[in-house]
């Protein structure tokens, strides 16, 4: 599942020559760490895709060691619920994004 | 390292056993408060006394409590004049046991108060952890 | 303050109620124990302090109370109810009312966390 997500970042990565626009905004708005400096859009969303893959390999993984035994209850739940926001959040953006595509593509000429 | 709740249970239980134990001692004691001894002049029941001790427990990084060991109180047997008595000396004295039994009924209602209140801290712990988990369910 | 920020502080916050409950369980099981002290974590706004110098360090694996920056300490006397003959400073009321302090914290906590995940959620979700 997480390598299907990983995909989700390669094709954001994909979409060259979209607008430049100084996306920094957008990324306060998500709550995403500002980049430096003013980046493209496509960056903005390829951040959002591989947060949401980092933050469900860290769900997993203290998952896996609250089962072990190793970590708190509260670790595990926090862990799951972050990856729970995130995988949400990219989600999101990726449903706007193609509804963005399809409109455009709709466009008359 | 270790879950903090998880720890805390442990503790509890740990504190639940040393005060059930205290307990069986007081009972005992409370039982055996009019025993004399087998023979004409013998000793009779002692009281018997319990310590604990706090352990530290590196695996869990918490202090538990054990029961050091149990003893037998040293203090004076009370002399009682009861001639017809079977375990009455020469003199007609038999020796009693130095069990005080007020001193035993507080000492129980102590336990029972000090088990009580491990058990409340062990259903707290085990709430807190059920919070935590139940924070997953309705997501 | 964005709802990441207040997350991270009710976690924290959540983190060392816990540690302050395994604390107050420490000393009602060793409430009879002779020459034991009664011991308490250090409040919540000193280790807020400090875990603003020490986040760098803070790994999320390491939870035990000495590397956590949340340290017990003994009580002194005037902190606590009275000394007993036998040396020992715990008194089993004032431990059970600090659990009960300790549990309405934990329960707003944990409240706080559902409800705030919950708002991200729908706020993800609408318009899909």
């Amino acid at each position: 599942m997480i390598d299907a997500i990983s995909t989700l970042t390669s094709q954001f990565r994909s979409i060259r020559g979209t607008s430049e626009v100084s996306s920094t905004t957008a990324a306060t708005a998500i709550g995403m760490p500002q980049p430096v400096g003013a980046t493209s859009f496509s960056d903005v969303l390829a951040d959002v895709a591989q947060n949401a893959v980092s933050s469900l390999k860290a769900g997993e993984a203290a998952a896996i060691t609250g089962v072990q035994g190793k970590t708190s209850v509260q670790n595990v739940v926090e862990a799951i619920m972050s990856a729970e926001q995130s995988l949400q959040t990219a989600v999101a953006v990726r449903d706007k994004v193609v509804a963005a595509y399809q409109e455009i593509s709709r466009m008359a000429i | 390292m270790i879950d903090p709740l998880k720890s805390a249970s442990a503790i509890a239980s740990s504190g639940l056993e040393a005060q059930s134990m205290r307990m069986r001692i007081v009972a005992e004691n409370i039982a055996n408060a009019r025993s004399v001894g087998p023979s004409a002049g013998a000793d009779p029941y002692t009281r018997k006394t319990i310590y604990f001790s706090q352990v530290m427990d590196r695996t869990l990084g918490s202090n538990l409590v054990k029961v050091k060991n149990t003893g037998l109180d040293n203090a004076a047997f009370q002399i009682e004049h009861d001639p017809g008595n079977p375990a009455a000396d020469a003199s007609g004295n038999v020796k009693m046991p130095n069990v005080n039994v007020a001193v035993e009924m507080a000492d129980m209602r102590e336990a029972g108060r000090s088990y009580s209140a491990n058990l409340q801290m062990i259903k707290q712990a085990r709430s807190m952890v059920a919070m935590t988990i139940d924070l997953l369910r309705s997501s | 303050m964005q709802p990441i920020f207040l997350l991270d502080l009710v976690s924290r916050h959540a983190n060392w109620a816990s540690f302050r409950q395994a604390t107050i369980t420490g000393n009602i099981a060793n409430a009879n124990t002779p020459g034991y002290k009664a011991k308490d974590v250090e409040p919540f706004t000193s280790v807020l302090d400090k875990t603003h110098l020490e986040m760098a360090k803070t790994a999320d694996s390491h939870l035990d109370i000495r590397s956590n920056g949340v340290r017990d300490s003994r009580l002194n006397g005037d902190e606590t109810w009275g000394v007993t003959y036998s040396g020992n400073s715990v008194t089993l009321d004032q431990e059970m009312l600090k659990a009960g302090e300790v549990n309405r914290v934990y329960t707003l906590d944990m409240n706080i966390m559902r409800s705030f995940h919950r708002l991200m959620m729908t706020g993800l979700r609408t318009q899909g």
